[in-house]
């Protein structure tokens, strides 16, 4: 089965009727961040794994199911041209970055979707500022790099 | 049990749209990040729009949840300034790993370890910022998270 990149007008939609059905089944909220707090929780605490656990550990499922049929054939993408080509800095570089956005998340009380998709769809005030500060950091932050690092805007 | 089910069977769906979207494609990110292409801001605007109507017709029609019977409702929370700087600080971890919380999972379903050293920050991220907190900001905070359904 040979089928492209899902265009926006589908995936779009489908990310907002998860919103939907995971309100309508059980009020909670999709939002990855909490998956982490739990696992993190569990292992430091010996706490018993949650609703946001099970939601991370389906995302983790999601995309096996997505290789496996059929995305088979998609473009393995790497860091290159992203990141230093050496991969131990490359390591390095991306485990800070993801420290950055667990320390920075969790102060925020939400990531992209848990304040992007689902705060913001419920009218968060919260949420929206959280959303905005993150969109207009990201977006300046990586224009400065690729002006800094000479790539084409 | 059937709270967590739910939760599996949301979260497969919404990790194999990230991957089909290729989203979990850190190149997608940084180009979406350069705005050179609408289409990640698309799929989070009509994502955004889809949802905020159904929830909407949700409450407005006091629908009462399939799995836990519970009313469809949740409450609103009020900004504050660790909604601005920590979300700061996850921008800059997302603009240099061009991935988040939710497409680093999928990204790594995919086989694609590059993504385990990020999820790997990523538990420690949210552990030490639960250390480092104080005390008063992490009561009000889960107060809040709480109330948000966050």
């Amino acid at each position: 089965m040979v089928l492209g990149r899902c265009p926006w007008y589908i995936a779009g939609p489908m990310l907002g009727v998860v919103i939907v059905a995971l309100r309508a089944t059980a009020n909670r909220p999709l939002g990855a961040l909490g998956g982490y707090i739990d696992v993190a929780e569990h292992i430091t605490r010996r706490s018993r794994l949650g609703f946001s656990a099970f939601l991370l550990a389906g995302i983790v499922i999601g995309g096996a199911l997505f290789r496996l049929t059929i995305g088979a054939s998609s473009p393995s993408p790497s860091y290159s041209g992203l990141l230093p080509a050496d991969p131990i800095l490359q390591l390095g570089i991306l485990v800070v970055a993801g420290f950055a956005m667990g320390v920075g998340a969790r102060a925020a009380g939400g990531c992209t979707s848990g304040h992007g998709l689902t705060g913001m769809s419920l009218g968060s005030p919260a949420s929206i500022v959280a959303a905005m500060t993150f969109f207009g950091t990201a977006v300046w932050l990586a224009h400065v790099w690729a002006w800094l690092t000479g790539a084409s805007l | 049990m059937k709270t967590k089910a739910t939760g599996l069977l949301g979260g497969v769906v919404f990790g194999f749209t990230l991957a089909w979207a290729r989203l979990t494609d850190p190149r997608v990110i940084r180009d979406m990040l350069l705005l050179n292409e609408p289409h990640v801001f698309l799929i989070m605007g009509s994502a955004v729009a889809i949802a905020a109507i159904g929830v909407r017709v949700l409450k407005a029609r006091g629908a009462r949840c399939l799995v836990t019977g519970e009313a469809v409702g949740w409450s609103l929370e009020r900004p504050a300034t660790r909604h601005v700087t920590g979300s700061m600080l996850f921008a800059l971890g997302w603009t240099v790993a061009g991935t988040c919380p939710g497409p680093v999972a999928a990204m790594i379903g995919e086989g694609r370890l590059v993504g385990v050293p990020v999820a790997v920050g990523l538990l420690a991220g949210v552990t030490l910022q639960r250390m480092l907190a104080p005390r008063k900001d992490v009561e009000a905070h889960m107060r809040a998270a709480a109330a948000a359904g966050l």
